[in-house]
């Protein structure tokens, strides 16, 4: 079955926060979480440049094919019942560049967003 | 029983006949698209169908009495004959908009959930083995 595994950043807040949503929302594809750049994610791919994770967001296949950034959120969005149109509308050539920006600029600033939606620690 | 009242209820028998027939035809030709639709879910296609059906009769027979008062005399068969082919006209049109509407709906949410298992919105960036891991994460 096809599943999606998701490197997230355990250090932020942000992250975590949507770690919890993201395990209550209905799926169409299985999503497995697993912190980036931990002894567990260097196991299962052990040829993927980690040090790179540590800085966006990552979404790897069960068959290998890689999702960086603002690919790896949408690849989420599509893995969800109710967003699967969403990832659709926000990855249309209109829309990309926008969701592009918006994505890099929330990931750059997720510590700072963390601290102060208050879910930093 | 003067040409006027005539004129409305052989209107009103043209009308509700029509409605009655295409009704019938989106009930029984939409089944098969809902089924396919709720993934084979007869029951469910079935309510669905029905409750479309019965909006379909409501606004038709709302337009329907709605438009039944001619609001001017007629003073001859011609003339009844006329306002009534114009009253027709207009019922057939209504209905043929709203069987369009419905066709546009019941494809729509056919493409909706046939689109459910497409493939991903992005390509990948890269890719790169993976191990097989036997114990999955939380």
């Amino acid at each position: 079955m096809f599943a999606l595994t998701v490197l997230y950043d355990p250090e932020c807040g942000l992250c975590r926060r949507s770690h919890e949503w993201l395990a209550e929302q209905s799926k169409l594809v299985e999503l497995n979480f697993v912190p980036c750049a931990s002894e567990e994610a260097r196991q299962r791919f052990p040829q993927l440049n980690h040090d790179l994770t540590k800085s966006d967001l990552t979404v790897i296949s069960n068959d290998g094919a890689v999702y960086f950034g603002p690919k790896a959120w949408l690849m989420v969005l599509w893995a969800l019942t109710r967003y699967r149109d969403w990832s659709y509308r926000l990855a249309s050539p209109e829309l990309l560049p926008t969701t592009k920006r918006v994505v890099s600029a929330i990931s750059q600033n997720r510590y700072q967003i963390s601290r102060m939606a208050g879910v930093s620690r | 029983m003067n040409i006027v009242v005539s004129t409305y209820l052989v209107y009103l028998a043209i009308s509700i006949a029509l409605t009655i027939w295409v009704a019938h035809t989106l009930h029984k030709n939409g089944r098969i698209f809902l089924v396919d639709v709720f993934h084979g879910n007869d029951p469910l296609a079935d309510s669905v169908n029905h409750l479309l059906v019965v909006g379909f009769y409501l606004i038709n027979l709302g337009y329907v009495s709605m438009a039944l008062k001619l609001g001017y005399t007629i003073n001859s068969a011609q003339e009844g004959i006329e306002a009534l082919s114009v009253k027709i006209g207009m019922v057939l049109l209504v209905l043929g908009g709203m069987h369009f509407f419905n066709l546009f709906v019941f494809t729509r949410m056919r493409r909706r959930s046939t689109g459910r298992q497409h493939h991903p919105p992005v390509g990948p960036d890269t890719f790169t083995p993976v191990n097989a891991v036997h114990q999955e994460a939380a």
